[in-house]
């Protein structure tokens, strides 16, 4: 039983990462030394999955995906969960429960947007997937606790998952190796950002809170995203006797 | 006399409605299967830019540059409308305090940007594209045209990176650190479309230009600078991919 509500486990366990890397890397601060992709590699070299990968070199996003196919995976399964919250809370909430953003729009009807973009995310990602002879994964089971009762919950819990998917994007786009794969997947990552921008917005913070975005190793993005996923495939950078490994509940 | 920003404005969305009817984004994306394998002849040491420059040629730095000629005029654009502008004009356009000091965060913010890609480009040996002249027209006079201006330079700035993004493929370093500095113009892109009035997600997937369509709206506001383009860029061609080895 959960002695918490969800959404602060999560946005806890967002916060603690960020600082835990940025204390770790000294992330683009002030130093022209540490550029992103470094710290990335930095990060993965250090999951104990990717230990095999050490030769001397920090292992890098390639080491960690075996092909565009299992990046797009990767990024579909972010998008289904995603697209799910959105699909399964705007089911539950109308425009009264959340009422209006300081500068007096809907932000019911703003996350209705969200929530499309979210759907043609997983449906152009699994099309590409397909099209390209891989296997998309399909949508898996979540469990977004409170966050489907509780607007204020809700709205933290969107925030959360928007920041991640920018940061996961980031990580991962370098493992990408073909130049209009990498283009599309841009495409997607400007609109996680813009959606990460409002939903800070809307929970009072920052839009914007540092010059630069904090790149996640796919590591650290699955680890974030784990709670909510109650069973289902995780992507493709599991193993496949990793698959079942989520916790029973 | 059109006000540039009326004129800039007008061209982005412009040039995004031609580039949306033409290209049909991803659709055609399928068919190159998973393209030529990245021979990762090993990441470079990070900390160590004497290795890294090894790995990092001219092609890099002029996408650097160019990213850091943007970065000037947005730079530029904050700076100098900031101390010409008064909090009281935002005031008096119906906007509170909260409006002016993010504001005064996205000038930072590309402050930052400018000041880490001219150091990235000196680490690596190049020579960093300096400040030029610009003429923003009208925006430093209200908080209006000024905001107005300041979303178009945003827009603008996302679809740059989103579009040059893939002449770095060759460099994780550099292609990450470039999105960390992308997904910031999109979040600035996002507050100022609200501000103006619009929806800051108009699509599901943002829009990449090519160099010579940024130049195009940048060219807008420059009185002299040096524009540096990523050098892969062939402009008959917006499609090519990396044409190096």
């Amino acid at each position: 039983m959960r002695t918490r509500p969800l959404h602060e486990h999560v946005l806890e366990t967002v916060f603690e990462e960020r600082r835990r890397l940025a204390s770790r890397r000294g992330f683009l601060t002030g130093s022209a030394k540490v550029v992103g992709g470094g710290a990335l590699a930095l990060g993965l070299a250090a999951a104990p999955r990717l230990a095999a990968a050490q030769d001397g070199t920090p292992a890098a996003a390639e080491d960690f995906f075996e092909d565009d196919i299992a990046v797009l995976n990767y990024a579909l399964t972010l998008e289904h969960l995603e697209a799910t919250f959105y699909r399964q809370g705007l089911e539950e909430f109308d425009e009264a429960d959340f009422g209006q953003d300081p500068l007096g729009n809907s932000i019911f009807d703003f996350l209705v947007d969200i929530r499309d973009h979210e759907a043609d995310h997983v449906e152009t990602l699994t099309s590409v997937i397909n099209d390209l002879g891989g296997e998309p994964v399909e949508e898996a089971e979540y469990d977004f606790g409170d966050a489907l009762t509780d607007p204020a919950a809700f709205l933290a819990t969107a925030q959360a998952l928007e920041n991640t998917g920018v940061s996961a994007y980031d990580g991962a786009a370098a493992a990408i190796s073909d130049p209009e794969l990498l283009t599309a997947a841009g495409t997607i990552a400007a609109v996680e950002a813009r959606h990460a921008s409002y939903l800070n917005f809307v929970n009072g913070t920052l839009p914007f809170p540092a010059a630069f975005e904090t790149p996640l190793s796919p590591e650290e993005v699955l680890e974030i995203a784990s709670p909510f996923i109650v069973s289902g495939e995780v992507g493709e950078p599991m193993d496949e006797d990793d698959e079942e490994a989520t916790p029973d509940s | 006399m059109r006000h540039a920003q009326e004129h800039t404005i007008e061209m982005v969305n412009e040039v995004r409605q031609r580039l949306a009817s033409r290209r049909g984004l991803l659709k055609g994306s399928a068919a190159l299967t998973g393209g030529a394998a990245l021979a990762l002849a090993g990441i470079p040491a990070l900390r160590d830019f004497e290795a890294a420059a090894q790995d990092v040629g001219d092609d890099e730095i002029s996408v650097l540059n160019y990213a850091l000629t943007l970065e000037h005029l947005e730079n530029a654009f904050y700076r100098d409308g900031l101390a010409s502008l008064t909090e009281q004009a935002f005031l008096d356009a119906g906007f509170d305090t909260t409006v002016v000091d993010y504001i005064a965060e996205i000038g930072a913010n590309e402050a930052t940007h400018v000041e880490t890609l001219t150091a990235v480009i000196n680490d690596l040996g190049g020579e960093p594209v300096e400040e030029g002249t610009y003429d923003f027209g009208d925006a430093f006079t209200d908080a209006e045209p000024f905001l107005a201006t300041a979303q178009a330079l945003e827009n603008t700035g996302v679809s740059a990176y989103t579009g040059a993004a893939q002449y770095l493929i060759d460099s994780d370093e550099l292609l990450t650190a470039a999105l960390t500095i992308h997904g910031v113009e999109a979040r600035h892109a996002a507050y100022l479309n609200l501000l103006n009035g619009e929806n800051p997600f108009p699509m599901s997937f943002d829009e990449p230009l090519n160099p010579a369509e940024v130049v195009d709206i940048a060219g807008g506001f420059i009185v002299d600078a040096e524009v540096v383009t990523p050098e892969a860029f062939e402009p008959e061609e917006d499609e090519e991919g990396t044409p190096e080895s």
